[in-house]
């Protein structure tokens, strides 16, 4: 069952920060929603759960929630939820990033905290631009993306995290949509579960900036393209193809044969939207603490 | 056999002008026109009626302020929170 809007106000929510800074009709506020539908379902006390976050739309997310919140500097998220993780291993750290964040600024500690198996859950917020500052383009604007730096659509390659966290060996990635919120809320709800590093890609809107400069300017159309838009993909596995949910605009596709870890089992049969999850990986706080002890 | 009748009419809808943004979502994806903008695009509840609580509403709003209750749902006065602070 959901929890009910007014409950979620009471029991999560820092009521008088609201209504959000965030523009009409931004998903950012659907992610937050989903993300404390799903602490609520896992049945955690606010005081074992904490939000890092760092700067931009994104990272005013932690001000919003009655967890333990760190606003921390840009892009190093994962650098301060690592140190929390070392230091409370037992602590269930979210750690939410846009995509600048994530994978320009703090493309380096993201990779490092991947690379460690760091038990966090880091949500990648991906709206295709950088939506505080004005609408530069980001390391996710897909080619022909018309944004503020790059007026005649941009000619860059967009970075795939996908492609980063195979490499890398991330244990658990899923990717969904703010239009997929019961989707998004599973996905959320079973990252938290993993015990490892869990990374969420979420396909956000930015219809002030990024929408109004490519011919949607409004949430609703580019929400509803959301769900047009997005396909199942992998045709080399057949069973695999209806289940994982790519984007079309999110540019390079990349074969299934990039990564295969021998010891980790892959898990098909997961939710929609999970596209590997692999269970049994021991995150390094945990390895850490249990060294520690044996030090002692 | 999985044909549930559905229910309709017995659901209430909070809005919270406080929270609103009028950014419409609810509005476009509600899918029995229970919904609709005012003037300033704030919802309203004209087909309250056909309401089969579906929550589509309460999911895709990104402030927080629409809500669906069902009977014997527990709901808390969010005027209070607001200014219990």
């Amino acid at each position: 069952m959901t929890l009910q809007t007014s409950l979620t106000l009471r029991d999560y929510i820092r009521v008088e920060r609201l209504p959000t800074t965030w523009c009409a009709g931004c998903g950012l506020g659907i992610i937050l929603n989903c993300i404390v539908q799903a602490v609520d379902h896992r049945g955690l006390e606010k005081d074992e759960v904490s939000m890092v976050s760092g700067i931009g739309c994104t990272g005013r997310m932690s001000g919003y929630v009655d967890f333990n919140t760190i606003h921390t500097t840009h892009g190093r998220a994962p650098a301060f939820a690592t140190g929390l993780k070392m230091a409370q291993p037992d602590m269930t750290v979210l750690t939410v990033m846009g995509d600048g964040d994530a994978m320009s600024i703090g493309g380096n500690h993201l990779v490092h905290a991947m690379r460690r198996n760091i038990g966090m859950v880091a949500i990648v917020v991906n709206n295709n631009v950088y939506g505080l500052t004005g609408g530069q383009s980001s390391p996710t604007t897909p080619i022909g993306g018309v944004s503020t730096t790059s007026k005649a659509g941009s000619i860059e390659r967009p970075m795939d995290l996908e492609a980063l966290a195979r490499t890398l060996r991330a244990p658990f990635f899923a990717r969904a949509t703010v239009n997929h919120t019961a989707s998004l809320v599973k996905l959320v709800e079973r990252a938290i579960e993993v015990d490892c590093f869990a990374l969420i890609e979420v396909i956000s809107n930015c219809h002030i900036l990024y929408g109004r400069m490519n011919g949607s300017p409004d949430a609703v159309d580019m929400i509803a393209a959301m769900d047009s838009e997005t396909r199942p993909t992998n045709p080399a596995l057949e069973r695999r193809k209806r289940l994982p949910l790519r984007v079309t605009s999110s540019g390079t596709k990349i074969g299934a044969d990039i990564v295969d870890s021998g010891d980790a089992q892959m898990e098909d049969l997961a939710g929609r939207g999970v596209i590997w999850d692999r269970t049994g990986s021991d995150d390094l706080s945990h390895r850490y603490r249990d060294w520690a002890k044996r030090q002692a | 056999m999985m044909t549930d009748e559905i229910t309709r009419g017995i659901f209430e809808i909070n809005v919270y002008r406080d929270f609103c943004k009028a950014c419409g979502l609810c509005v476009a994806w509600c899918p029995n026109d229970v919904l609709a903008p005012d003037a300033e695009d704030y919802p309203l509840t004209p087909g309250l009626d056909q309401c089969t609580g579906c929550k589509l509403c309460e999911w895709h709003c990104p402030d927080f302020a629409i809500e669906i209750i069902a009977p014997g749902s527990e709901v808390v006065d969010v005027d209070s929170l607001v200014h219990a602070q």
